[in-house]
């Protein structure tokens, strides 16, 4: 579904994403780590649209999007949340999935909205201001709800359960777990904590300074020596 | 807007109105004066509110719908009402050489689109051949008398600009509660959350520009059937900016009815009260006036009023 070939970004002399190749799957969850300033969230502004790489191909449904803009891409089925939440302000949670919906899909599904509201725990919430009037993990639980309404075949999950305390972290690890499955949807998803990121997904890929280190296994990639010394600094061997 | 509020709005305006001054040439001249200022300022709110743009431009809009239909219906023989269309049009499609900025936000978009206006305004100064220059266009064709009824007198322009600016107003709702006038709204603070769920911003905004710089144009040009006679100084004039700004400021811009209440509130207060008070740099007043209302209401007059009212029926509940 998603192919990255070689992917390189360049900020000035800072070379944030050095030859970067990846695919994902439909059936796959993959959870992508790394130290601070690793690139991670550079490669899903790549993959999103947000920023042009300086080199390399971006692949979706084998079809070239690195000429697309964000909005053609998000319509193309590229979904994608931001580490800190970004509701549309002055509307409703509603109003957010609906806007969400209707450009990203093309039309309005009252009964899927209610589905994803549900599934996200926002029912009771939805007419509420999403800016003003939502707990942190309730915003959390927006950003997905709003990246689902576009019914996505991918979905670009960028440290979503960052900030949140130990029960919004276990609640949301589980409706993780659920929706991979419940939608139909490939997921990619960026968290720090490599206990949780281990619990959810069974492929585990690691960036370190801008290059692509290790690809595998959860179990596997966490005892590998260079991914060790990534995150201590030390040899695991 | 709710029908309870619509239908008196529409017996006041066409039947009060008419029935108390239609005879009035005065009042009416500065009724007519109003609603082409109201129609400036709904068009410059909608920009503002739902494309999130703060233009200084809206006077070459005003000016290109001015020209395009007086010239046209003068060179062509074009009826008044096709020209006073194809006025909007020519500034819709004038709005065109404004794209480029819409990369531009804040100052630099409104600076980019004062330049803009400038441009026009030279045009008009220089293409003498087609605009008669700084001599200006006289004899501009009056709006036309239908069934017996003279749309060119005070009464018949004070309907026709009414009438314009109403439909304006529907229109600037129904935009306004659709999913584009959603999207809209939530682009102001979060552009990059719209955009990944969909939203094309820059062909919303470029949407924006092009309904508002129509209804600009489409105002000029009834006034310069109204005034018959224009030229650059006067169609270009940043007046047609500035005045329409002001009295979206003061009514409150975030409001469907504030552009209308402004515009109309506040050249009445002037032309009636301040006029009569000061003759001269009456205008001084409008400042202080505005001055007052920004530091007790920055949302606006209409917001300021809706919120006395809601409390009034609080405490009598």
């Amino acid at each position: 579904m998603l192919k990255l070939e070689s992917i390189n970004v360049r900020f000035g002399g800072l070379a944030a994403l050095q030859d970067v190749s990846l695919l994902v799957d439909s059936e796959d969850m993959v959870g992508l780590v790394g130290p601070n300033g690793a690139g991670k969230t550079t490669l899903f502004n790549v993959i999103s649209g947000l920023v042009r790489p300086t080199g390399g191909r971006v692949l979706f449904n084998n079809i070239d999007v690195l000429r697309k803009p964000l909005y053609a891409r998000a319509r193309m089925g590229i979904g994608r949340t931001f580490q800190i939440p970004q509701p549309m302000h002055e509307l409703t949670v509603r109003e957010n999935l609906l806007v969400a919906q209707r450009f990203g899909t093309g039309s309005v599904n009252q009964s899927k909205i209610d589905e994803i509201l549900d599934f996200v725990r926002l029912s009771d919430k939805s007419d509420r201001n999403a800016a003003t009037e939502l707990a942190l993990t309730e915003l959390k639980a927006l950003e997905v709800a709003k990246a689902l309404a576009i019914q996505p075949k991918l979905l670009l999950l960028d440290e979503v359960l960052s900030g949140l305390e130990t029960a919004g972290k276990r609640q949301f690890m589980q409706m993780l777990s659920d929706l991979h499955w419940r939608f139909d949807v490939g997921i990619l998803i960026i968290e720090h904590d490599i206990e949780t990121i281990s619990s959810v997904c069974k492929r585990v890929c690691v960036l370190n300074f801008g290059k692509l280190i290790a690809d595998g296994t959860a179990d596997a990639v966490f005892k590998d020596p260079e991914v060790i010394k990534s995150y201590t600094g030390e040899s695991g061997a | 807007m709710k029908i309870r509020f619509l239908l008196p709005v529409l017996a006041v305006v066409y039947l009060a109105i008419p029935y108390l001054w239609g005879g009035n040439n005065y009042v009416m001249s500065l009724l007519v004066a109003a609603f082409i200022i109201a129609g400036v300022a709904l068009a410059w709110a909608l920009l503002a509110n739902l494309g999130g743009m703060v233009s200084f431009g809206h006077s070459a809009f005003f000016g290109v719908g001015a020209y395009l239909s007086a010239l046209l219906c003068i060179n062509y023989r074009l009826p008044v009402l096709a020209g006073i269309l194809m006025g909007g049009i020519g500034a819709a499609v004038a709005s065109i050489a404004m794209l480029p900025a819409l990369r531009l936000r804040g100052p630099y978009f409104a600076l980019a689109v004062l330049a803009y206006a400038n441009i026009f305004k030279i045009l008009a100064m220089e293409f003498k051949g087609i605009t008669e220059g700084a001599a200006g266009v006289t004899n501009i064709p009056a709006l036309p008398t239908v069934m017996g009824f003279d749309f060119s007198s005070k009464l018949g322009t004070y309907l026709v600009i009414v009438t314009i600016v109403l439909l304006f107003t529907g229109s600037y709702h129904l935009i306004r509660v659709s999913h584009y006038g959603a999207a809209l709204k939530a682009m102001h603070d979060s552009e990059d959350a719209t955009r990944v769920v969909g939203v094309n911003s820059t062909l919303l905004k470029a949407m924006m520009l092009f309904v508002s710089a129509f209804m600009t144009g489409v105002v000029g040009a009834v006034n310069a059937h109204y005034i018959n006679f224009i030229d650059p100084d006067y169609a270009f004039d940043l007046g047609w900016t500035l005045l329409p700004m002001v009295a979206v400021v003061f009514g409150g811009y975030r409001t469907l009815m504030g552009p209308l209440v402004g515009a109309v509130g506040i050249f009445m207060l002037d032309q009636l009260v301040f006029k009569a008070l000061i003759g001269t740099g009456h205008q001084i007043m409008l400042g202080a006036v505005l001055a007052v209302m920004v530091l007790f209401s920055p949302d606006g007059l209409v917001p300021l009023i809706g919120d006395k009212w809601k409390r009034i029926r609080r405490a009598q509940a």
